[in-house]
């Protein structure tokens, strides 16, 4: 009696117990679901993406060029009737362009039909699918890389509306059928899953609801134990019973685990589909949906890369149960089974190729942004890179240095190239080895720049129209420039010999060096350093006469910035990386826009444009006529430093300012120099480019003469080796030539340009 | 990438920080004050009078499809308030085609609205050089000139570019 008594008190307290504990347990259980969920921020990388490409009629591009930018989007050959495919035929290239959502808003995926010009240069059709032309198409943005978020967890967010319904349909089909209707926890779907995996004799259902396994990737240790499953299920039943299914599928397709991408790992349906597919999550078809619903199981598991076999099963284990529940027809299900697994290029590996401009983007964003706002942030970042120029700058730098070099690897170089307009950034090299990333040369390497500075001094001079024109002699002879406190600087011409008197135009397209530094001494040093400071280089060094020839150290990317106004006639402007950055909602938080400034000698500056075009077709750049399959009227300037450490080529059109720098990295003598290091480069990259001939509105107060020599004089076109030269107007020579005499004319202005 | 792009910080010299801090000083500060906004400048201090005064000589340029569906639009975008919009959009035709001279005034026209008056002034100029520098394009040109630079408080060069404006009724030179 004592003893029932006693088991009765033994029972009251264990129950009282019970309750007293696991009451508060659960109490504090539901209530931390609760917050945690509702509180909790998906972390997103921050992602940066290229220049999106403009397709026009009219658009100078060929066929080849297109399918690489395609390619460089994620695109890949097959038939175009599929999302993200695009096919090449004679006649022309037909592509399903995936959506993207812009700033201004989502552009839905589309077919479009290119065609080609009778000489495979130009676009001279764009249409849509269904055969009506269309006057623009913009692709989506190549991704370049991301800015890792805190966590290092890989993600793409996409709303509940936004995955495709089989997507939405299928995962509740394979992982939870009574999604829809249970309250977190579903006994029947385990029992069931409990008894198919005892017929089968393995693990082929687990019992665990979606809302289950959503507890356990958000909350958890992925221990297993009796205590978690139990706080897993109260977990469950709380999210359910506060928040609405759409809610929990939402969270669940953007949380579940689905494979590994270096040190990151990816979650979520949106990345996954990006990672493995390189498409958006709503151009996925059945078969490469089956295969992502298959990885939930086990997303190493079933890898498809590592584990190509075992994912080919699941996939279409999957594939019949989509079948089996009435999600794809007889039909679908042979289609989808029959397709080999087929996945894109990984993007990650791909990405690595842009770390040199992704470092100046990075550069440029720290300075508006900390790390911490820039990392977990999910904000995307729009550049002005055009990936397949990139793709050329790397392959012309590389194959070019490989030529010319001494030994095996012995040079290095850099390139920067920008479009002169807008000042936009296109191409960065700062290695010739593309995959390589550690000191970025375009950005870091500070040489000194040898004749590059030239054009800086005739500009100077040719700004002063009462003094100096185009055709003003110059003389080439030794000289002795008294330096305070140091030996006197008694400059050389590369090829040693003196060449006496020299029009100016002839002695900046020749690069002499001792004509240059006697037209430096009367323009004077501080007026060059203040241009130079003028046009964005601050702190250019020194100011020891060795400045004119080019004694100062400089960036390429600050060449870059120093040639811009030249190409972009007089009107400067800086060069920037990036466009536009828009936060994870797709508000815009930054935009760095178009801005120009004219420079004040505008006129000097035409003339000076005119000289280098001299220099190409007469001067130091004459190899450029057989380097370039065609000249569109390219400008440029060689320059070679001291004892042959640096060569430098820089060389612009309408299109294209082109920066190249050679040398080694010791700084030791290279044996180089501008017009067969550099230049060479140069050409190689921009045979590769597709060029448009030179067009220039030469500034109002500029007019034209026919020039002749020894003495330049003025004489028509009917005068032996007359040039037709441009003048600031009232600056032209006023002595006629003896050939008019003969020929009984009278001088005229050749034309004249409004 | 990701991580090696953080750790590229510790590269990187005060110098070199300075250097880039200089090269995009310009760039980065993409927001400057604007001037308060007044959407019809340039519709009844430049493109009214241009078209009342212009005679003679009208130069109309063939165009690429793409820029006149971009600056159709950017119009729209104006005359509908958005002038962020219609900037995006002049800068994608300006893009296709940066020698566009009729492109380029319409962005200086806008920039009048926006009360950014030194990119006003600046691509009027470049669109007067790249233009027919006669007619009715000539005449948009000197008056946004003139408008922006008496915004900025530089009355003296504002009347030599009123002045400008009548060398646009000129016929222009012959070419030989």
């Amino acid at each position: 009696m004592r003893l029932r008594r006693f088991v009765f008190l033994l029972a009251l307290f264990c129950l009282g117990a019970l309750l007293g504990l696991f009451g508060p347990w659960v109490w504090w259980l539901d209530r931390e679901a609760g917050q945690r969920f509702s509180e909790r921020q998906w972390t997103q990388a921050s992602r940066v993406y290229a220049r999106p490409l403009e397709i026009y009629p009219g658009r100078s591009m060929d066929r080849q060029r297109l399918t690489r930018e395609f390619k460089s989007i994620g695109l890949r050959e097959g038939d175009p009737g599929m999302i993200g495919r695009y096919r090449s035929t004679a006649a022309q290239v037909e592509a399903n362009i995936p959506g993207f959502v812009f700033a201004e808003g989502r552009q839905a995926s589309q077919r479009i039909v290119v065609g080609f010009g009778q000489n495979q240069k130009q676009i001279d059709r764009v249409a849509s699918g269904d055969g009506r032309s269309i006057s623009l198409v913009r692709l989506p943005p190549a991704e370049l890389g991301s800015l890792l978020p805190l966590d290092d967890r890989d993600r793409t967010l996409v709303a509940l509306r936004d995955f495709p319904p089989l997507l939405i349909a299928g995962i509740q089909a394979v992982e939870d059928r009574q999604f829809a209707h249970h309250l977190g926890v579903d006994p029947r779907g385990l029992l069931r899953a409990a008894w198919t995996n005892l017929r089968r004799g393995a693990v082929v259902q687990g019992g665990s609801t979606i809302t289950q396994q959503l507890v356990k990737n958000l909350f958890l240790t992925p221990e297993r134990s009796l205590l978690r499953k139990f706080n897993e299920a109260v977990m469950a039943v709380s999210l359910e019973r506060r928040f609405g299914k759409a809610a929990i599928l939402e969270a669940y397709l953007n949380e579940v685990y689905l494979g590994q991408a270096g040190n990151r790992a990816i979650h979520g349906f949106g990345r996954a589909a990006e990672h493995y597919f390189g498409l958006p999550v709503q151009a996925l078809n059945t078969e490469q949906t089956a295969l992502l619903i298959g990885m939930v199981r086990g997303a190493s598991w079933y890898h498809p890369r590592r584990n190509p076999e075992r994912a080919r099963d699941r996939r279409d284990r999957v594939i019949d149960i989509f079948y089996e529940t009435g999600l794809i027809d007889e039909a679908e299900r042979q289609r989808a089974r029959s397709i080999e697994l087929d996945l894109g290029e990984p993007r990650r590996t791909a990405s690595r190729r842009h770390d040199g401009f992704l470092d100046l983007v990075a550069r440029q964003l720290r300075l508006d942004y900390r790390d911490r706002d820039l990392r977990g942030t999910g904000l995307r970042i729009f550049t002005t890179l055009d990936p397949v120029a990139q793709e050329d700058a790397e392959r012309a730098l590389t194959e070019s240095l490989t030529a010319t070099e001494r030994s095996d690897g012995e040079l290095q170089g850099a390139i920067v190239l920008v479009e002169p307009a807008s000042g936009e950034i296109r191409a960065l090299v700062g290695d010739r080895s593309p995959g390589r990333f550690g000191f970025n040369r375009a950005l870091d390497a500070r040489r000194p720049i040898g004749s590059v500075i030239k054009p800086f001094i005739y500009l100077l001079a040719l700004a002063q129209p009462d003094r100096w024109n185009l055709v003003s002699t110059l003389i080439d002879a030794p000289l002795s420039v008294p330096v305070d406190g140091q030996q006197a600087w008694r400059p050389e011409n590369i090829d040693g010999v003196s060449h006496g008197e020299v029009a100016l135009m002839d002695a900046l397209g020749r690069s002499f060096n001792q004509a240059t530094v006697a037209l430096g001494l009367e323009v004077g040093l501080p007026a060059l350093f203040r241009l130079l400071e003028q046009l964005g280089i601050h702190e250019p060094g020194e100011p020891h006469p060795s400045a004119l020839l080019g004694a100062v150290e400089m960036t390429p990317l600050q060449v870059a910035q120093l040639y811009q106004p030249l190409a972009a006639e007089g009107y400067s402007t800086p060069l920037r990386a990036i466009n536009q950055v828009l936060d994870r909602e797709g508000r815009e938080i930054a935009r760095y826009d178009r801005r120009l400034r004219p420079v004040r000698e505008r006129e000097a500056l035409a003339l000076l444009d005119f000289a280098l075009r001299h220099a190409v077709t007469d001067g130091t750049g004459r190899s450029l006529s057989w380097r370039l399959a065609t000249d569109p009227g390219v400008r440029g300037k060689t320059g070679t430093s001291n004892d042959r450490r640096d060569a430098w080529f820089v060389g612009y059109t309408d299109d294209w300012l082109g920066v190249v720098w050679a040398g080694r990295d010791d700084n030791a003598p290279a044996g180089v120099s501008g017009s067969a290091t550099a230049l060479p480069v140069w050409a190689e990259l921009f045979n590769r480019l597709p060029l448009s001939t030179v067009r220039r509105n030469w500034p109002e107060g500029i007019e034209w003469y026919w020039i002749d020599w020894p003495a330049p004089l003025l004489a028509s076109e009917q005068c032996p080796d007359a040039l037709a030269v441009p003048f600031i107007s009232g600056s032209q020579p006023e002595s006629l030539s003896p050939c008019l005499g003969e020929a009984n004319e009278s001088p005229r202005r050749w034309f004249r340009r409004r | 990438m990701g991580i090696g792009f953080f750790l590229a910080a510790d590269f990187m010299t005060v110098r070199l920080i300075l250097l880039i801090l200089t090269i995009f000083a310009l760039a980065g500060c993409a927001v400057q004050s604007p001037a308060p906004v007044d959407e019809r400048i340039a519709a009844e201090q430049v493109r009214a009078p241009a078209a009342a005064e212009t005679r003679g000589l009208q130069v109309f340029a063939l165009r690429n499809p793409a820029v006149t569906e971009l600056s159709e639009a950017a119009a729209q975008a104006e005359t509908n308030g958005d002038l962020d919009r219609a900037a995006m959009l002049l800068e994608r035709a300006l893009r296709i085609e940066p020698r566009d001279p009729e492109l380029l005034q319409q962005m200086a026209e806008l920039r009048l609205d926006q009360g950014r008056w030194e990119q006003a002034e600046s691509h009027a100029r470049r669109s007067f050089d790249v233009g027919p520098r006669v007619g009715e394009l000539c005449q948009r040109n000197w008056r946004t000139v003139a408008v922006a630079l008496e915004r900025q408080s530089r009355p003296e060069e504002a009347r030599t570019a009123s002045e400008r404006l009548r060398t646009c009724q000129v016929e222009p030179p012959p070419r030989l």
